[in-house]
This record gives structure tokens, C-alpha cells and sequence, in this order.
């Protein structure tokens, strides 16, 4: 009696635990859908005449025929070789020297000892908190004083520097125990071999999320592009492909086309980089 | 040159000296250690003249810590730092960008709430806000948690959910205005032949009273994959003892997310809430992209702040109206991160 | 203490960039001062030849080109505008020793990207184009424009032949351009989808009842092979500004009230879809020339400048010929008791600016490019020139491409043309009032009374200050 009790009871546990896990699949799937949906349709628009794009019934994913010359004229249409050249030149800049500058200056914070440390690291914290756009306008004049306007190198100074990377990656190097550096200093290393030999190989988790975090912002930047960047052998893929939206509004499979390609590179990124990412996130105390 | 020295030395003795007698004469700590580490710094220049260093080893030490923040530092400073501390004259000036400026008080600031525009960005910037906030938050956090379960390819749906963060906000409204579109979009197409919704009454998605659903829904699904990253690594730094402890306790599933989990995630919880807010003050390009139509202007239905601000600098260049406009931004972000401070140290307490 | 050294160094280095920033502004105000108050001495070289504008021109050339002159010059679209560089070629030709550069700013926002060019130090532009009187006027405001009163007199151009025009644009008694290009307004027309639906075409002389007829008579809201009777572009001129064609009222006026029929026209063509959904065409950005040539827009209101386009693309093979090859033009329709040929005028001018070195020359140029010889390049390119007389419209008429039809030939004599936006200080600011409100109005977001009272209140607050 007792037996069939606890083994009834057993069972229907089981039986909850396999419910509660088809739900969970359930819910995942809807998300995921609710995801991805978008980036099908695009792909799938982007092989498809503009007349096929709207029609619903019957709605299909690959066309009969499908349009692959869009991926080829969507070059000849806009130079987007050259916005394409712009913008890998602009966020492999700006990526290596946020995190060349920033892991630099966050050993200093993390792992020295010196004069003002806490005013000069509260100026960066107090930073975080301000959205750019606060203070856009009058940086622009400032940029433009200096002969920056219209150049990439105005974009380089304005993302490389960013508050947010010292930040992250002081708090990484804050989890690497001291003894590390103290016994290599006994040993007589420098300061900057410490840096070079110890601190940099350990912080791959930081670097990748840091990178991940960069590049996506560098890559997918609308505004400061905007105001900067002016004329169109300067111009970004994404003001190029707003430029593109704007003058071909109706050629939708185009528009989709030239959208697959803008997302290509940032995608390679994250997927190479992304098995470091939670460890990352995690390591930085980004979590809180 | 020896003589210079020694005079110098005699001078930092007698300061030193002179210090000495006031740290014993002062009674408060706090300036009592200040005093002392003044001594300190004074002594060990003297010391370093009588060993005839050029230089002290503290001085070495900064030099060295100073060469690391330098290349960061010099760059935050020109180009974040200057252009804040200029942003705050700028809103009490008045200025075209050309012709001389000349100070304006409190003029600017006086306008704001005579103009019309001001006010609908700043209710449509609000509205975004009280609605975008929450909705991510709880969206991410549940992704996390199911995520952070034992389940099958969870690298896959992990990688999924973060997509929309990745892709590029040009390319992917695009895609929104196409599914969403008002007469023609698949959205609608569903909305009129399976719930048999009226012709007339499709919902207009990106004007009118919807602008602002559509902006919101369009950030959740855009951002939650961030922030789920975020909660994922909070949640794994919480240990599983305490779930074992809750399960012998005869704790449901509930039960242990309110007693545990919750608890345990508040400071993760804390760090999202303020970076979603200050990211959702700074809504601008996705208003653009979605209720911008073709020229890319906002009508007082979608109007955001920072659009504004863009405008009256610009556009009007009226760089003072509009540096009065960032302040505002910029209070605003200031009170509710303060505020969000205090509740955390007040829980923690 | 710490904190406070730092953030009195930060100070410090903040007004340095301050003082900075102001300290090269008082030389450019100067400069644009000196400009209004007293004439440049060089003018007088000019003065000494006081013959025709076409003339003059080449004197011009000669006294300020004894040494090699290099003009630089802001453009938009090189690439796709043929123009500029048959103006530049043309006037290098017949001027040795002068070398015009242009510099492209790009169209989508030129006269945002030229004002910051213009703003402080730091540009080198001699003439600038004007694409819009906003950016004009705020160009105008920050002093970045030489004033050439004193040239065109100089020169002795003669400015009743842009037809009243300059008038419009003239800024406290002076005038900071001169037209070089004028567009205006006319129905373009698909003559198949008439010939289908056994409708006649439009006329020269239709009077709005008779346009919201023939629009209701030629559409075909059948779902699936749909005519759109007429296509409404989602710029507020396209609805707007047929209030303005009576002559009685003007866009400065701060009271809106004659925009309502035109709306209550558009929009109850909109809810019998004999035009496009404004919602819809906002919603894909559509632009007007993806409409036109798509083949199912019966009319469209658009400026001439779609003329140069449609002859071109259809050249070219990129709009399908079958679908919308066989077009034709009429004027713009008028309201009842007004004669007919009254249309809405854009003006593309150009101006000298302030910092430049070479204005002599510069405003050489300009007048040039908006004399008798400009224009002709221009209609040679199959655009229509601010000096407009019957050899230019004869010009564009016998264009390759045209239609050939004798009422298209007679759209191109205007009789009223007024701007589309005139010169007043806070144009720029009515005119994003008069946009925003009739997005609201298109987007049924508010009622037409609303929205009209709308424009009336934010309008009349911007006239107050």
C-alpha cells in the first residue's frame, strides 16, 4: 500500500518533470521562432522578385526562380565596396585600439598603486552613466575645429576611447589574484612585461567580450556616422544601405540583398568569439 | 647648484616640520591623515635631494601608472570629457555655430515647456522608457532561466536569442517595416484572413497610437538576447547548495525562484535595470528607422528626445536650445540611476 | 582635494577650447559685416565695364583672372547630375586661367552637411549651391553668405528677367543668390492607362473639380489589378501647396485654414483608393518615380525636374517602357476663377560666401552660370533654367524622349509661379511645423480641423518670438 503509494507519486513527479520539460522545449521554439523569423525573411526576400516579396498566398520561402543576381547588383548599384571598405577599416581600428588602450589603462586601475587613482576612475565611471547623445553636439563643434569633420579619423577618436571597456576590464583584471604580479615583480619584471607576459594571455574571456561588445557597436553605428561622415566615399554601410533604402524604396529583394551582406561580418565575429562570451560577461562582473 | 639644493631641503625640512606640529594640534582623522600623508609625499622628496635622485620612487611608481591610463585617458579626455564640461556652458548660451556667442541664463530652459515639441518627445521618450524597461527585463530573464536549465542545444537557442542584438539596425528595420507593413504585410495578412480583422480597422503599426507599441515590442526583441547574456552569467554564479536546500525543504519551482533565485540576482538585476534605462533615454535611430517614413522626420506621435536634440542643433542650429534639451536627458538619467542606488544599498543593507 | 585639481584642470582645458572656439568667430562676423556695410574695393575693376550680363562676364574673368583662379565649388549627385559638369566645362572653355572644383556633399543632406561645412573656420568653398530656401535662410542667419547687391549692380544684371522670383528670396532689402535653376510644378500623366480605360486626357486648363473626377473616372480599385487613379508623394507640398496657387494665400501666413479642402480632396481619394495609402507609402519610404514608373499611377503631381529623369531612365532602359513609356505633362490644376498656369516654383541658386578669397571671380560665376549661358547648358541637359523664355522651353520641348503631343509643349509656359517655400527668418522652423502636422493629418493620427489648428498655434508661436 505504502509502496504503490510513493511509487505513484514517484510517477507522477516523472510524469511533471517530462511536461515541465516539453513546455520548456515549447516556449524555446516560440522564441526562437519569434527570433529567427526575421532573418529567414530577409534571406528569403532577398532572392525574390519585388513582386514576389508581398505575396502571401500561396506564401512561399524559395521561389521558383530564385533572384540571385540581387547579391550581384546590389555592388553596382551603390559603391558598396567602398562602404564595405570603410567600415572593416573603421571597426578593426577602433576594436584594436579600445582594447589595446583599454586593457592598458585597466591594469593601471586594477593592479597599481598611485596618485589620484580614484578621482581619475571616477571620471570614467561618471561617464557611463551619460548618454552620448548629451554631449554630441558640442563634441562635434569641437571635432570640427580641429578639421576632423568628414573624416574616419573623427569616428576612430570618438568610439576608441570609450569609458565602458576601462571599465569591463578592470573588473576582469580585478579577479586575478595579486600574488601574481607581486611575485613576478620580485622577480624583477617590469611593469609592462607584468602587463605583456601575465595580465594579457589571462584575459582572453575579457578581450572576446570586449571585441564582441566593440565591433557590433563600431559596425552598427547609425548616428555618429551620421553627423560625421558626409560625403559618400566616407560613408559607412550603414548609412549606405539607409542611403540605398531611401532611393530604391520599392526594390525590396535589393534592400534584403544588400542587408544579408551588412550582417555577414558581424555574425562571423560573434559566432567565432561567442564560446568566451558568457565566461566573459561573467568574469567582468557585468552581471553586477 | 649645491647651494640651490640645500636650501631647497632646509625649506621642505621646515615644512615637514611644521606639518608634524599640526598633525599632533588636529584632532579630526580624516584631516589628520591627509596631513600626514602631505608629510609623507614632502619627506620623501627631501629624501630623495639628500640621496640626490632625480627622482622618488613614488614619482617613478606614478610615472610608470600614469604611462598605462595615458593613451585611454588622453583620448577620454579630449573627446568625452571636454565636450560634457562644454555641453553644460553650451545650454546656458545662446548659439548658432557661426556668429559670436552670447549668454543666454536660464532662457533656454525657460522655453521648454512652451514648446510643444519638447513636451511630446519628452512623453513619447518616457512612455518608451516605462514600457521598454520592464518588458526586457523580465523577457531576458526568463530566456536565462530556461536557458540556464538542462536542455539540448542550448548553445543553439543561446546563439539564436542573441542574434537581433548582433544584426544591424538599418538592416533589420527594414525587414520590421516590410512583415509589419501596414496593408501588405504579413502580420496583417494573418490579422485579416485567420483572426478576420477588418480591412479597415489593420492596425497601423508605425503611425498614430501604435508607433509607440511597435517601438517597444521592436526593442524588447532586439535587446533581450544582451541582457539574457547578462542574467545567464548571474545565474551561474549562483550556487546550486541552495537549490539542493530548497528541494529538501519540499520548495516548488516557484517557490525556489522567489526565495532564491530573485534574491540572489538583485545586484545582476540592479546593473541591467540601470543600463537598460540609460540605453532607453538614448532611442533614437530605431524611432528614425521605424516612424521615419521616407525623409526620416518624426511627427509629434513618434518625436524622441534625442531626435529633438538632433533637430535643433542641425537643423535650426540652435546648439544652446539644444544643449538644454541633453540636460534634461541627462537629469533625467541621473535621477533614476540615483534613485536606483539608493534602493540597491537600502536592500543590501 | 584630489577631485578638485582635477576638476580644475578640467575647467581650465574646457575654456581654452571655449575661447578657442569663439576667438576665430569675430573675424568671420567681421568679414560678413564688412561685406553688408561698405562695398569690397576690388568691386571697382568690375564697375569700370558696365555692359550686359553676358559680357560682363568674360570682362569679369579677364580682371580677376590675370593670375590662374581656382573656384571651389559645392555640389551635390555629380555622378547622376548631368549639369554640373557641362557648366563647369562651358564656363572653364570661354574663361582661361579659371579652374572650378567641385566638391560633392552628397543629396540626401546637403544643406545640413554645407551649413556645418560653412560654420566657423576651416572651409574653403567660394561658391556654394543653394538646393532649399530653409537652408538659405539659416545660411543667411549665421552670415556665411556674401551679400551681392553691390555686384549686381555693379554688373548691371538686370533681375526682372527671373520673373519676380528673386523676391522672393531677398533677405532685408538684399539679395545673398541668384537663381541658376527653376523647377516647377506639372501632372504628369500615363497616356496608356487613359487609352485602357477609354478616358480622355487631362487638360491644361482643369479646374480641381474637374482633376478629382477625372482621377475617380480613370482609377480602378479592383483588388489585384489596381489603377491608382492619381499619386500623392508624401511631401507636404505635394497636398498643401495646391491652397497656395490662388495667389491669396502664402505658407508664412500662420493661418492654414485654405489647406483644408485640398486635404478633404486627397483624403476621401485615399479612403475610395483612387490614390495611395499615406500610411502605407511612409511605411516602404516609397519614392515617387518607383510609383510612376510602376505602371498603375494614372497622374502624379511632381516638379520638372522628373522630366530630365523619366527621358533618361526610359533611355536607359531602367523603367520598363511598356509600362510607362508612353507619358505626358499638363499644368497643374487651378481653383475655380483662376486662370489656368499658375504652379508652384522651386529655385536652385548659388551664392558667393563670405570667407572666400576669390568673390570677384566667384560672383563672375555664379552670374554666368544664371545669365543667358547658363541657361542654355542647362536646357541643353534637358533642365529648366532660372531665365526661362521661349528659346529655352523651345530647347526642352525638341528633346529627344519628349512627348510630342502639343499640350505637353504648352505646360512648360507658366503664367504665376509661386515659391514652394519663401524667404522668411524662421522658414526653417515653419516649415518642420507645416511637415509634421500634415504627417499627423495624412496619417489619420488627427482630424483635418486638429491638425490645421495645430499649424495655426505652433506657427503663430514661432511668428510671435
Amino acid at each position: 500500500m505504502n509502496q504503490t503509494a510513493k511509487s505513484k507519486k514517484f510517477r507522477s513527479k516523472k510524469r511533471a518533470a517530462i511536461l515541465g520539460k516539453v513546455g520548456i522545449y515549447a516556449i524555446l521554439l516560440l522564441i526562437t521562432a519569434c527570433m529567427i523569423v526575421p532573418f529567414l525573411w530577409m534571406l528569403s526576400a532577398s532572392i525574390k522578385s519585388d513582386r514576389e516579396v508581398f505575396q502571401m498566398n500561396p506564401f512561399v520561402w524559395i521561389p521558383e526562380i530564385p533572384k540571385w543576381d540581387n547579391y550581384i547588383k546590389i555592388w553596382t548599384k551603390i559603391p558598396l565596396l567602398k562602404f564595405v571598405e570603410n567600415t572593416v577599416f573603421l571597426t578593426i581600428v577602433v576594436t584594436f585600439l579600445q582594447l589595446l588602450t583599454s586593457s592598458f589603462a585597466a591594469y593601471s586601475f586594477a593592479k597599481l598603486e598611485f596618485k589620484h587613482k580614484n578621482a581619475l576612475f571616477l571620471a570614467y565611471i561618471a561617464t557611463i552613466a551619460m548618454p552620448w547623445q548629451v554631449y554630441m553636439v558640442p563634441q562635434f563643434i569641437m571635432m570640427r575645429q580641429m578639421g576632423l569633420n568628414d573624416k574616419l579619423l573623427a569616428m576612430i577618436c570618438l568610439q576608441a576611447f570609450s569609458a565602458f571597456g576601462v571599465f569591463l576590464m578592470k573588473q576582469f583584471y580585478e579577479g586575478i589574484p595579486g600574488e601574481l604580479c607581486e611575485a613576478a615583480r620580485i622577480d624583477g619584471m617590469s611593469e609592462y612585461k607584468i602587463y605583456a607576459k601575465i595580465m594579457l594571455p589571462l584575459s582572453k574571456p575579457a578581450l572576446s567580450t570586449l571585441t564582441i561588445f566593440t565591433f557590433v557597436s563600431t559596425w552598427n553605428d547609425y548616428l555618429g556616422p551620421l553627423i560625421y561622415l558626409k560625403s559618400e566615399s566616407k560613408k559607412t554601410i550603414q548609412l549606405g544601405l539607409k542611403m540605398f533604402i531611401g532611393q530604391y524604396s520599392s526594390e525590396y529583394g535589393l534592400i534584403m540583398a544588400g542587408s544579408v551582406l551588412s550582417l555577414i561580418p558581424v555574425i562571423i565575429v560573434f559566432l567565432c568569439l561567442q564560446k568566451y562570451f558568457v565566461e566573459g560577461v561573467a568574469s567582468t562582473g557585468l552581471k553586477g | 647648484m649645491d647651494e640651490k639644493k640645500a636650501a631647497r631641503l632646509q625649506k621642505l625640512e621646515t615644512e615637514a616640520a611644521a606639518l608634524m606640529g599640526k598633525i599632533r594640534a588636529e584632532d579630526d582623522i580624516e584631516k589628520k591623515k591627509q596631513l600626514i600623508a602631505k608629510r609623507e609625499r614632502i619627506q620623501s622628496q627631501a629624501n630623495s635631494i639628500k640621496n640626490n635622485r632625480r627622482i622618488s620612487r613614488e614619482a617613478k611608481r606614478d610615472l610608470v601608472a600614469y604611462s598605462f591610463i595615458a593613451p585611454n585617458f588622453i583620448g577620454f579626455a579630449v573627446f568625452t570629457l571636454i565636450p560634457i564640461l562644454f555641453a553644460f556652458v553650451l545650454a546656458f548660451m545662446n548659439w548658432d555655430g557661426s556668429n559670436a556667442p552670447s549668454f543666454a541664463g536660464l532662457s533656454n530652459f525657460a522655453r521648454l515647456p512652451q514648446d510643444t515639441f519638447f513636451v511630446a518627445a519628452l512623453k513619447n521618450t518616457l512612455i518608451y522608457v516605462v514600457g521598454t524597461v520592464p518588458l526586457t527585463m523580465i523577457a531576458s530573464l526568463a530566456l536565462a532561466i530556461v536557458l540556464n536549465q538542462k536542455i539540448r542545444a542550448k548553445g543553439f537557442f543561446r546563439t539564436v536569442a542573441f542574434f537581433p542584438y548582433v544584426a544591424s539596425l538599418v538592416a533589420i528595420t527594414a525587414v520590421w517595416s516590410m512583415i509589419f507593413h501596414p496593408s501588405k504585410g504579413p502580420v496583417n495578412y494573418l490579422l485579416l484572413t485567420v483572426f478576420g480583422v477588418d480591412q479597415k480597422n489593420l492596425p497601423q503599426w508605425f503611425s498614430g497610437g501604435l508607433v509607440l507599441l511597435t517601438l517597444i515590442l521592436f526593442s524588447v526583441w532586439k535587446y533581450m538576447g544582451y541582457y539574457m547574456v547578462i542574467y545567464l552569467a548571474g545565474l551561474q554564479g549562483i550556487s546550486g547548495e541552495l537549490y539542493e536546500a530548497g528541494s529538501l525543504d519540499g520548495a516548488n519551482t516557484w517557490q525556489k525562484f522567489l526565495y532564491i533565485t530573485w534574491p540572489q540576482l538583485r545586484s545582476t538585476t540592479f546593473f541591467v535595470v540601470v543600463m537598460l534605462t540609460i540605453n532607453c533615454f538614448k532611442v533614437y535611430d530605431i524611432a528614425v528607422m521605424l516612424a521615419g517614413g521616407g525623409d526620416g522626420k518624426l511627427s509629434t506621435s513618434a518625436t524622441v528626445l534625442v531626435y529633438y536634440i538632433y533637430q535643433n542643433a542641425f537643423n535650426y542650429w540652435d546648439l544652446g536650445y539644444s544643449s538644454a534639451i541633453a540636460m534634461v536627458l541627462f537629469l533625467m538619467v541621473l535621477v533614476i540611476t540615483l534613485i536606483q542606488f539608493r534602493y540597491e544599498k537600502k536592500i543590501s543593507e | 582635494m584630489r577631485r578638485k585639481m582635477v576638476s580644475v584642470l578640467l575647467t581650465g582645458a574646457m575654456l581654452a577650447t571655449v575661447l578657442a572656439g569663439c576667438g576665430s568667430k569675430p573675424q568671420d562676423s567681421g568679414n560678413a559685416d564688412a561685406g553688408t556695410d561698405t562695398p569690397a574695393p576690388a568691386d571697382t575693376t568690375q564697375a569700370d565695364t558696365p555692359d550686359d550680363a553676358g559680357d560682363d562676364a568674360d570682362a569679369g574673368a579677364e580682371s580677376a583672372g590675370g593670375e590662374a583662379v581656382t573656384l571651389k565649388w559645392a555640389i551635390w549627385d555629380k555622378d547622376t547630375t548631368p549639369y554640373w559638369n557641362a557648366l563647369k566645362e562651358a564656363y572653364e572653355a570661354s574663361h582661361d586661367g579659371v579652374t572650378i572644383e567641385m566638391t560633392d556633399l552628397g543629396s540626401a543632406d546637403y544643406q545640413t552637411v554645407l551649413a556645418t561645412e560653412l560654420s566657423g573656420s576651416g572651409s574653403d568653398f567660394d561658391v556654394v549651391t543653394i538646393k532649399d530656401v530653409p537652408g538659405y535662410a539659416t545660411l543667411v542667419s549665421k552670415n556665411t553668405l556674401e551679400p551681392l547687391d553691390t555686384y549686381i549692380a555693379d554688373a548691371g544684371i538686370d533681375l526682372s528677367q527671373y520673373g519676380g522670383v528673386d523676391k522672393q528670396v531677398t533677405v532685408d532689402g538684399s539679395l545673398y543668390e541668384l537663381p541658376f535653376r527653376n523647377d516647377f510644378w506639372v501632372i504628369f500623366y500615363n497616356k496608356d492607362i487613359f487609352d485602357a480605360a477609354g478616358v480622355d486626357y487631362p487638360t491644361n486648363d482643369m479646374t480641381f473639380e474637374e482633376y478629382d473626377a477625372l482621377a475617380r473616372q480613370v482609377a480602378d480599385p479592383t483588388f489585384g489589378s489596381q489603377v491608382y487613379g492619381t499619386h500623392y508623394h508624401t511631401w507636404r507640398s505635394a497636398v498643401q501647396l495646391f491652397g497656395v496657387l490662388d495667389g491669396q494665400h502664402s505658407i508664412l501666413d500662420g493661418e492654414y485654414d485654405f489647406f483644408k479642402p485640398y486635404y478633404e480632396m486627397v483624403l476621401s481619394q485615399e479612403d475610395d483608393t483612387i490614390c495611395r495609402n499615406y500610411a502605407d507609402l511612409s511605411a516602404e519610404g516609397l519614392h515617387y518615380s518607383a510609383a510612376f514608373s510602376g505602371g498603375d499611377v494614372a497622374m502624379l503631381n511632381m516638379g520638372s525636374w522628373y522630366i530630365s529623369t523619366l527621358i533618361s531612365s526610359l533611355q536607359s532602359g531602367e523603367y520598363d517602357s511598356s509600362l510607362c513609356g508612353n507619358w505626358g505633362i499638363v499644368k497643374y490644376p487651378h481653383a475655380e476663377g483662376v486662370e489656368p498656369g499658375s504652379t508652384l516654383g522651386t529655385i536652385t541658386g548659388l551664392a558667393v560666401t563670405s570667407v572666400s578669397e576669390n568673390k570677384d571671380a566667384a560672383f563672375d560665376f555664379v552670374a554666368w552660370v544664371s545669365g543667358a549661358e547658363g541657361a542654355k547648358v542647362m536646357a541643353e541637359t534637358g533642365n529648366f533654367p532660372a531665365l526661362m523664355n521661349d528659346e529655352v522651353s523651345g530647347i526642352i520641348a525638341g528633346l529627344e524622349g519628349f512627348p510630342s503631343d502639343e499640350a505637353s509643349k504648352e505646360a512648360l509656359s507658366v503664367s504665376n509661379l509661386y515659391l514652394e517655400v519663401p524667404y522668411a527668418e524662421n522658414v526653417s522652423a515653419i516649415n518642420d511645423i507645416l511637415d509634421t502636422y500634415h504627417k499627423s493629418i495624412m496619417n489619420r493620427e488627427v482630424s483635418i480641423d486638429e491638425g490645421i489648428a495645430s499649424m495655426n498655434e505652433e506657427v503663430g508661436k514661432i511668428m510671435a518670438q
